[in-house]
């Protein structure tokens, strides 16, 4: 009944799956999928959270990393990185078995897919109802709060602010199954390889319409046509290499002092040729489908465009290194396999894109020696902690990007708390999921009905897969003018949506949830259990060291600590109605601890 | 109360002996002291930032016959019909030649200010560094700004005080304010963005102020019963407005005390968003340039008198689609700036506000399909009571290709540098001529052409 079309076994993309993908990609077979979405959409998965591991028996075998089993607190911290948020029982887990054991476990773990959910969704709409921007929000925020492949979820995510989609895109947005579909290949590609990823994310037609390169055609010079640069242009600027020449270590070359630029409008022309002739994918290759009419495949959305040859330019294409002569016959999928291979392999992607993951992940800026480290795991293929190694040895292995990312000194040493400029500034996204996560938020209708989060002023002013450009909510580069940030010539990516604003929006929002909990419904479909925290209000230490933990990877300093306690005390344990007074100081010791700095700084 | 350029220079002394910036104020009134300005009354500028780079070349449409017949060879597809353009004419232009212009049929309150005098068209203005020739181009044989046809990048070089990219922290309209926010009772209110945050609106003391579309809202957890305890409210407000030895940590104090104090000082003080009713269709941008008229309405009790605004509105990279999504942005455009400037006249304040547009870039004269692609120079609009409108300044290049400032793909070398666009606001908020080129350093390469004639 349902013909889940992304799956990797789908004729349109048997040439995709050629990079050490398999693995992965099978996580994500259809029919298991499909079961697991039903079920908790009947309300089964929202109580049946932190079940065993799958591999669960077998992680005491994993060898160690260089590091010894961490402390509750270096623990959450890891957390913090590597999850959308620590949470008592992935402390403990990680505790008995260490980084190493955890990380196995976490790329091994499947996940449910958000197209499958959406399908659901759609299936069991009342007539006269159709999908709407919220159900793309709600499985993310299903995923993040309680999906068991966390850390997929969080590289999914910062891979989801590098190679942006919007559902602020008008013509996006007429395919939420299709946006569900490209969050899926994030996901599917987390732990997988570069060169398969930019495949994938070239050749989903979510991007093509985002970018422009679906029914993207040939140039005709009597009518002074050219191809569509757009996808030509990003694909370089934002997706690969940036604009200049990179050093190993992620700063710019320097020739006679200044930076050389990676491409010039030359490049763009050549490049833009190779992106013609791909259009929705079907059942034939006529003019007519590749215009969008006619009879449409039904799953369109999530079949990665095919190739129209008769729409594909047959000129000279020269771009970076690579030079493919004119020819007699169009060769669309031959020319892209030339123009993807020259661009992942140009010496600027491992440091453009290790230092990005890095500071969604850990910290804004990374010293250039810990960029060099993670750059040389995505060249080498291969990350190796003490007697553990990950990765298949192939350039551009995300696993062992990601490894080392987290198992870096510069992410792992507590020393580095201290530096004024380390950390990054939690995207609110982040910050509400962790709230979810540390109080394991329950969805009444098991689809964390929270919707779009995107206004500033009463809500979160970011929603996942809404970024307003492709240039994501915030830029890499960043740096908040007229601040000590500046003049200590650091970046802040997040602050760019922190504003006068946005401060508000954030603590009305918080304020509200953490007494009211969160999204529609009444009450709200989303609530937190402060089970535990109640059991410890009596004690406003015993509570703060509590919520410090989950929160702050017990990083709260002194002074938020003395703020907070007072707030807590502020309220009395009278003789009768007691229950009344520890929800009140729980829900004080919650909310302030959500609104320092200790908690929006992840350090 | 004017503070002569020598006292300026003591106090930067005394603050540079003690080894600290100054406190803001302090710095921010000897500035603009030093800048002495005489400009009296109430002005202000504001910025309609079209987000994606507005192709220039369906914006305004060459409507004479042999102009148009340029127009439609070189775009195929994605030419708007003339038969379209009736009624957004602008008649002959003695200046270009007596040739004839049409405005986009959905800017029809544009072609009324125009008729009314009021609307002025700046054609093919973009970044420069110094003039430049499309031979200089190809050659490189003078300096360029950085990074052409880059979204990101060019966004910032137009609002920069000088062509930097992404980065930049300097934007020329924060600039103009750290000369003239000593004019203000609260130099805070000199910067304020209704449209996002943008590196225009940030000086050297002056920090961007940003307000949302609805207005002033408050923290709630900062008053009242907190969770029924009478006294956690003002722990909060310590806690979110404290210090920190880390520099992000302390950054979002800095930010959210900000906020607080400047939140109360407008929620006493603005009118209701009623007091200007929203245009049909209404928008988002409707309802920035709402705010920003209760601003300007609130400028006796705010004590403001210099101010530069930035409203902003997004979906102009039309690579695809772009007669049907061009025509809906416009359109919203429309509505929103003919309401502002109603909203202006309501005021009595139409000769002291004037509104102008920028954009990423222009886009190339050709077409890829069904849209048009990264350019450079492009044509801008304003508007206001003070401008000498029904006239395009600058030269509007013969919409084909080869031009003489064809660099490819009809993209055009700006005949007027965004510093020549600049410096004309700058000048007539009341920046001396010597104090424009501390907004803008390169506006001295452009010799005695600085400022352009609109104003």
């Amino acid at each position: 009944m349902l013909r889940h079309a992304t799956a990797p076994d789908s004729t349109q993309r048997s040439d995709l799956v050629s990079r050490g993908q398999q693995a992965a990609v099978s996580l994500y077979a259809c029919t298991a999928l499909f079961t697991v979405a039903l079920a908790c959409l009947a309300g089964g998965c929202s109580k049946s959270d932190n079940p065993q591991s799958p591999q669960g028996s077998d992680l005491s075998s994993v060898p160690p990393s260089e590091y010894p089993l961490p402390t509750a607190t270096d623990a959450a911290r890891f957390l913090n990185q590597a999850s959308f948020g620590a949470t008592e029982a992935e402390v403990n887990k990680l505790r008995t078995y260490g980084y190493s054991a955890w990380l196995e476990d976490q790329f091994s773990t499947p996940g449910r897919s958000h197209e499958a959910y959406i399908n659901a969704v759609s299936a069991s709409l009342p007539a006269g109802q159709s999908l709407n921007d919220s159900h793309v929000m709600n499985t993310f925020w299903r995923e993040a709060a309680t999906g068991q492949d966390q850390l997929r979820r969080r590289v999914a995510f910062a891979l989801s602010q590098i190679f942006v989609v919007s559902l602020q895109d008008s013509t996006v947005s007429e395919f939420k199954r299709g946006v569900a579909s490209y969050l899926d290949i994030l996901g599917r590609n987390a732990f997988g390889n570069y060169r398969q990823l930019l495949n994938e994310v070239t050749l989903h037609p979510m991007m093509g319409l985002y970018l422009s390169h679906l029914r993207n055609r040939k140039e005709d010079p009597a009518r002074n046509r050219v191809p569509d640069q757009n996808y030509a242009r990003e694909v370089m600027q934002l997706f690969s290499i940036g604009l200049y020449e990179l050093n190993p270590d992620g700063t710019p070359k320097l020739v006679g002092g200044q930076p050389v630029e990676t491409y010039d409008s030359g490049d763009i022309v050549g490049l833009s040729r190779v992106f013609t002739g791909f259009s929705w994918a079907g059942s034939d290759k006529s003019d007519t489908r590749f215009n969008g009419g006619g009879t449409q495949d039904p799953d369109r959305e999530v079949l990665f465009m095919q190739s129209y040859p008769s729409f594909h330019s047959i000129s000279e294409k020269r771009f970076l290194t690579a030079v493919i002569p004119a020819g007699a016959t169009a060769d669309p999928d031959g020319d892209l396999r030339i123009a993807l291979d020259t661009i992942a392999s140009h010496p600027n992607v491992g440091p453009f894109i290790s230092r990005q993951l890095i500071q969604r992940l850990v910290t804004s800026n990374p010293t250039p020696a810990y960029v060099a480290r993670v750059a040389q795991a995505f060249g080498a293929g291969r990350f190796t902690s003490g007697l553990w190694t990950t990765g298949t040895g192939q350039r551009g292995d995300l696993r062992a990007t990601v490894a080392a990312i987290l198992l870096d000194p510069e992410a792992r040493t507590a020393a580095r708390l201290a530096d004024p400029g380390f950390g990054k500034v939690r995207e609110p996204v982040l910050r509400v999921a962790h709230w979810m996560r540390a109080f394991n938020a329950r969805s009444a209708s098991g689809n964390f009905l929270l919707g779009v989060t995107d206004d500033a002023t009463t809500s979160l002013g970011q929603s996942a897969m809404r970024s307003p450009t492709v240039f994501n909510f915030y830029r890499p580069g960043y740096v908040p003018p007229n601040t000590s940030i500046a003049t200590a010539g650091l970046v802040a990516p997040e602050l760019q949506i922190v504003n006068e604003i946005s401060v508000v929006g954030y603590s009305n929002f918080m304020l509200s949830a953490v007494q009211n909990g969160l999204g529609s419904g009444s009450p709200r479909d989303i609530q937190p259990d402060y089970t535990a925290e109640l059991a410890l209000a009596d004690n406003a230490d015993l509570l703060i060291d509590r919520v410090s933990l989950l929160l702050t990877a017990g990083s709260m300093s002194a002074a938020t600590r003395t703020i907070v306690r007072d707030a807590v005390n502020s309220i009395a344990m009278p003789a009768t109605n007691q229950a009344t007074a520890r929800q009140n100081r729980v829900r004080l010791a919650v909310f302030f601890t959500l609104s320092s700095p200790d908690y929006l700084v992840q350090k | 109360m004017r503070a002569s350029r020598r006292q300026f220079l003591k106090t930067a002394s005394l603050m540079s002996m003690a080894g600290v910036a100054g406190p803001f104020a302090l710095n921010l009134a000897a500035i603009g002291a030093a800048s002495a300005q005489t400009a009296p009354g109430y002005r202000a500028i504001v910025c309609l930032f079209l987000y994606g780079g507005n192709d220039q070349t369906n914006t305004l449409i060459p409507y004479d016959q042999p102009s148009y017949d340029q127009y439609l060879a070189a775009r195929d597809t994605i030419a708007i019909a003339r038969g379209q353009l009736t009624a957004t004419a602008t008649g002959a232009v003695a200046s270009q030649g007596g040739r004839e212009f049409a405005f986009h049929p959905a800017l029809t309150s544009f072609k009324t200010r125009w008729d009314e005098g009021k609307l002025a068209v700046v054609a093919n203005v973009g970044p420069l560094v110094v003039p430049t020739t499309k031979t200089q181009y190809s050659n490189r044989s003078v300096p360029l700004p950085p990074k052409l046809f880059s979204h990101n990048d060019q966004q910032s070089v137009w609002q920069a005080q000088a062509p930097l990219g992404e980065g930049a922290k300097l934007g020329w309209g924060g600039r103009i304010g750290d000369l003239l926010a000593s004019r203000n009772a609260n130099a805070q209110f000199t910067c304020i963005s209704a449209g996002g945050n943008a590196v225009f609106l940030s000086g050297q003391n002056v920090i961007q102020y940003q307000v949302g579309s609805s207005g002033p809202v408050a923290i709630s957890g900062i008053s009242g019963n907190l969770y029924n305890s009478p006294s956690a409210a003002g722990a909060y407000r310590s806690l979110i407005t404290g210090t920190s030895a880390n520099l992000f940590e302390n950054e979002l104090g800095v930010i959210t005390n900000r906020s607080i104090t400047l939140n109360q000082l407008l929620s006493a003080n603005l009118p209701p968003a009623s007091t200007f009713p929203l245009p049909t269709p209404t928008s988002n941008l409707a309802s920035q340039l709402n705010v920003v008229a209760r601003i300007i309405s609130a400028r006796g009790a705010l004590g403001t008198n210099r101010q530069v605004f930035l409203v902003s509105l997004g979906g102009f990279d039309n690579h695809d689609f772009l007669l049907t999504q061009h025509i809906q942005q416009l359109t919203i455009a429309n509505a929103a700036v003919n309401a502002f400037y109603g909203w202006l006249v309501q005021m009595g304040v139409q000769n002291d506000v004037t509104i102008f547009t920028a954009s990423d870039f222009g886009r190339t004269l050709t077409s890829n399909g069904d849209g048009s692609d990264h350019g450079w120079g492009s044509h801008h609009f304003v508007l206001g009571g003070s401008v000498l409108g029904h006239e395009i300044y600058g030269t509007f290049p013969a919409t084909t290709f080869g031009t003489s400032v064809d660099v490819g793909q009809g993209n055009m070398v700006p005949g007027i540098a965004v510093d020549q666009y600049a410096a004309t606001f700058a000048r007539w908020l009341g920046v001396s001529d010597t104090d424009v080129p501390l907004v803008l350093p390169n506006v001295v390469n452009f010799g005695t052409s600085r400022y352009l004639a609109f104003l």
